[in-house]
């Protein structure tokens, strides 16, 4: 039988970084409590850096980000600093599988095959990138399992939290780079590190704009909607918000 | 997988070996397993008061954050700081080297009620 999950469309909702996060966590605590689980897009504006859950505060330039506009926040989930505005993120809410298909692994695999039937229709041929990358302050500088990457590119980035019985699993598809990166609003001992950084950076990351993919947010997720439905078997509920939401953009198209 | 019959389990995968009101807690060789590569190990203070069952400890692997649940209340009286440095000895020798800290426990029922070895193998294998 399909598994029943919850759409929750906040790509016109407006809030801040940490406002975003809240809501992520409140649908992992509401999985946890016995809701139906829930797959949320949103973006971002102003842009914002997201800090793993334990990387060092003191690895942001807090006047550079000040100075672009840049919100700064935690997120719940591990990993390093990633730098959204550019992105489409995803959010997947549901109980933790028991035995092995709980693993971290298992379930970044099985969500990676949502994000890649999806990203699929859009003709982008995506895959779980395997090898793990050299560590850097940025998460898109490395490669991991719970990476997708088109021609050893990262084009998605994700991360999760495991509480009680549920997982958050929350990740960037980049759509386009913004005018300025990670590395202009993190701190570097030197600038030749920095210039290296960025060096990297823009070396293991790929856009779907620089794949010609041209889509908004709004086919993004909808495709990738579609690609969870399709690879995980789900009967798909729209909230009433939601369904105002996509009517909205719709007429406006 | 590896089950040592002389430590009792939480159905959410920490361990507990208990010897008089000390006990000393991990996470199980299924658990490590499960979460791949720890990274690191945000331990609990020395001295905290703990519930059973309360969060007292998280570990980040493969950017993924998880919960450790303490499997008996009372005081923290040791915490294992070599994992601050080398949190992968959890995953080299979960129930050696990779322990996470001691209990002293207020109820030693608590501890008398945890799973035995064949209990827990029986959550792990259920899936």
């Amino acid at each position: 039988m399909a598994a029943s999950w919850r759409i929750v469309d906040d790509l016109d909702v407006v809030q801040t970084g940490a406002e975003r996060m809240a809501t992520d966590l409140a649908l992992l605590a509401d999985v946890a409590r016995g809701g139906r689980p829930a797959l949320r897009f949103y973006t971002w504006d102003p842009p914002a850096l997201s800090l793993g859950r334990f990387q060092p505060a003191d690895d942001v330039d807090e006047d550079a980000c000040r100075a672009r506009g840049v919100d700064v926040v935690r997120r719940p989930t591990g990993g390093r600093a990633l730098l959204h505005g550019g992105d489409l993120t995803y959010a997947v809410a549901v109980p933790r599988p028991k035995g092995e298909a709980g693993s971290v692994a298992a379930l970044y695999n099985t969500l990676a095959e949502g994000l890649i039937t999806g990203l699929r229709t859009l003709g982008v041929c995506a895959q779980v990138a395997h090898h793990a990358g050299e560590t850097s302050a940025a998460c898109f500088a490395s490669l991991r399992g719970s990476d997708l990457r088109v021609n050893d590119r990262k084009l998605v980035g994700s991360a999760q939290v495991h509480k009680e019985h549920a997982v958050l699993q929350h990740g960037s598809v980049l759509r386009t780079r913004l005018a300025f990166d990670e590395c202009d609003l993190l701190r570097f001992d030197e600038e030749a590190r920095r210039r290296e950084a960025r060096a990297r950076l823009r070396a293991s990351t790929i856009t779907l704009e620089e794949l010609g993919v041209d889509v908004d947010v709004s086919a993004l997720a909808m495709a990738l909607t579609r690609g969870f439905a399709t690879s995980l078997d789900l009967d798909l509920q729209w909230s009433e918000r939601s369904r105002a939401f996509v009517a909205a953009r719709q007429a406006r198209q | 997988m590896d089950f040592p019959s002389d430590l009792r389990y939480l159905p959410t995968h920490e361990w507990a070996r208990v010897e008089g009101d000390r006990v000393t807690v991990g996470i199980s060789d299924f658990a490590q397993d499960a979460l791949g590569d720890i990274v690191y190990v945000e331990l609990p203070a020395l001295g905290r008061s703990v519930a059973a069952n309360e969060v007292f400890c998280e570990v980040e692997s493969t950017k993924s954050v998880s919960d450790i649940y303490a499997p008996v209340a009372g005081e923290i009286i040791e915490v294992n700081t070599e994992l601050s440095d080398s949190p992968q000895k959890i995953n080299d020798a979960p129930y050696g080297d990779g322990w996470i800290c001691v209990i002293r426990a207020a109820d030693l029922g608590e501890a008398q009620a945890l799973l035995d070895a064949d209990g827990y193998r029986k959550v792990v294998e259920e899936a």
